[in-house]
């Protein structure tokens, strides 16, 4: 029942998941010939304490839906390889020129454009390479569910996806009104959530009504997480990191980016309501309340 | 002539690489539609759509049809390993890499564009080369492909095109310039394998996965395509020597020129044309014990990638 769900530890839950992740991605990503790409590929993929928030969303999402963690922890860190990639394509001189990636050099910067550029152009396709060879199929997971999981990836940073939103936000569309911004946000930061969370249902054979809520309940949670983010950034002085030249606090100002927190939240968890009636009463550890619990953490952590 | 049981006299190579490269053109064309935001799909578009001979995806349908699979069947790979080769060509020519203004006579894609939709462009391609290979719609509703070969052929793909395959290609290649001094024999075949043979083994292994080949055959196909990938490369560093910039459609001696390091240099004119030749021999010998008139493809690609005056 809900009233047992506090007790839940989240911060454990996280943190145990982490060091798992961190120890599949060191050896997804070894040393060998050529050495330069592939130390500039783990760089990209390992250094930096990143908070991995799309493996634990594609695994919690697993879970939620009542399949086994085995069965999404692939996927989950092939998420993280792709996220990595796109991180260092958007870091590039000619795109958001960044130097800096959390707190540390980025990959062009310790390695070259022209390693960083095959860092990325590696790390995609070794994505795709980790979950064909190590999700337990046709064991845990159907071969049809594996390739519905690699198409959700592909769809998720294509030309639609998260090329469209680094594209829209280099082509200023941060400067139109709510909507444009609003759509780079999505683009740019609410597909990466969205295709975690569809991810993890696929492989914990969600039916496709609670893959459509976990589709909208990701989406959202990846824009909220880049508005809470803008607004501490703001809070902060505008000291902090730079991800998005589209930021709702600057289009839009303050009060504005504060409601839209507040409505994103809602939607969040309306989209779980469903998931506390069905698995609330089996399982206090999904129910909405610790679920929301994991929406805070991913906004504090 | 008659005395020769294992080709097929009456092949129409050049009618069967036109006729393919038609039906391939048509499914990179659909696969591509003109999505928004339109600037990113029409720079896609521009380096996808820009002509070339499709030898990959026709090695993928020749491979798929040897295993005696549908050209359907093995299309949405075809088109895989196009969109592929297309991406690598776009990043390959950023200022960053080789800096070419020229690509296929017109300007590159980062010059037609830019730097950011080039970066952006090919990561694109690449992702819906995986997507399209995967997803179930990609396939004719009539002809059923088992899950399971579309799942493998995923894992071939992304092998072959990753950092132990066309990027460490890439970047031994990379590495190799502006060394000064030429690199040994061993480094210049693992450029080359991975550079450009590892494209050619997907695009087979691809195909023939999906049309159904047994292990064996699959791994005779292998075999195949690493030696005319090699072939390919050798017989491109002897046209560089011997034949002039008129009758390559492109500068001429340029290899010599530059510090590159290429077969002749190494082996000399004649043995590297020895070299070639065994390449053509083992290739050819891989295909023996397949059906002969449905490997007549894939022996005269063979035939076309070693004789090729251009």
């Amino acid at each position: 029942s809900a009233a047992a769900a506090p007790a839940f530890d989240l911060r454990g839950y996280w943190a145990s998941l982490i060091s798992e992740i961190e120890a599949e991605l060191d050896s997804a990503v070894p040393i060998r010939y050529p050495e330069s790409v592939h130390k500039a590929m783990r760089h990209s993929v390992l250094s930096g304490g990143g908070k991995r928030a799309p493996p634990i969303m594609c695994i919690a999402a697993c879970e939620l839906v009542g399949g086994h963690r085995s069965a999404a922890f692939p996927a989950a860190c092939a998420l993280e390889m792709i996220h990595a990639a796109s991180l260092v394509h958007d870091d590039l001189p000619c795109m958001d020129a960044a130097s800096i990636r959390r707190g540390r050099p980025s990959t062009h910067a310790l390695f070259g454009v022209d390693m960083a550029v095959l860092a990325g152009d590696a790390l995609f396709p070794l994505a795709y390479q980790h979950i064909v060879a190590l999700t337990p199929s046709p064991d845990l997971v159907s071969r049809v569910a594996v390739l519905r999981v690699l198409a959700e990836i592909a769809r998720a940073v294509g030309s639609t996806g998260m090329a469209a939103g680094q594209f829209l936000d280099l082509s200023g569309a941060s400067c139109g009104g709510e909507e444009d911004v609003v759509l780079v946000l999505e683009k740019k930061f609410g597909e990466m959530a969205e295709c975690s969370a569809v991810c993890g249902g696929l492989l914990g054979s969600a039916s496709d009504e609670e893959l459509e809520a976990l589709r909208r309940y990701g989406r959202t949670m990846g824009v909220l997480y880049q508005l809470v983010d803008d607004v501490l950034m703001e809070s902060n002085g505008g000291a902090g990191k730079l991800r998005s030249n589209a930021s709702v606090v600057t289009a839009l100002g303050m009060e504005r980016a504060l409601e839209m927190v507040e409505e994103l939240k809602t939607k969040a968890k309306h989209e779980l309501e469903r998931f506390g009636d069905k698995y609330g009463d089996k399982d206090a550890e999904f129910s909405p309340i610790v679920v929301e619990q994991k929406l805070i953490l991913l906004i504090d952590g | 002539s008659a005395a020769e049981p294992a080709v097929a006299p009456t092949f129409d190579f050049k009618g069967y690489m036109l006729q393919k490269a038609a039906i391939v053109n048509r499914a990179l064309d659909e696969a591509v539609p003109l999505a928004r935001p339109e600037r990113i799909h029409e720079a896609m578009r521009y380096s996808l759509l820009a002509g070339g001979k499709r030898v990959r995806p026709v090695l993928c349908l020749a491979a798929c049809e040897v295993a005696g699979g549908w050209d359907a069947c093995a299309m949405p790979a075809a088109v895989a390993v196009e969109m592929i080769h297309t991406m690598s060509l776009i990043h390959d020519d950023l200022p960053c890499m080789d800096d070419d203004d020229l690509r296929r006579g017109r300007p590159s894609c980062h010059r037609a564009f830019d730097e950011a939709t080039a970066v952006l462009a090919g990561d694109a391609l690449l992702a819906l080369a995986f997507g399209h290979l995967a997803d179930p719609t990609s396939y004719p509703a009539d002809v059923s492909v088992p899950p399971d070969r579309v799942v493998r052929a995923v894992g071939e793909l992304s092998r072959c095109v990753g950092a132990e395959g066309l990027v460490a290609g890439q970047v031994a290649d990379l590495e190799a310039t502006g060394l000064g001094t030429p690199i040994d024999l061993d480094k210049l075949e693992f450029i080359h394998l991975h550079k450009t043979a590892a494209l050619l083994e997907a695009s087979v292994v691809l195909g023939s996965i999906l049309g159904g080949a047994s292990d064996d055959q699959i791994e005779r196909l292998r075999k195949y395509a690493r030696c005319i990938g090699l072939l390919f490369q050798v017989v491109d560093d002897i046209l560089d020597v011997t034949r002039s910039s008129e009758e390559l459609g492109k500068t001429a001696g340029k290899d010599l020129a530059s510090d590159k390091t290429t077969y002749p240099k190494l082996l000399g004119l004649e043995k590297s044309r020895e070299f070639a030749e065994g390449l053509l021999k083992d290739s050819k010998e891989q295909l023996s014990g397949f059906d002969p008139i449905k490997m007549a493809p894939l022996l005269h690609l063979a035939n076309y990638i070693a004789y090729r005056q251009k």
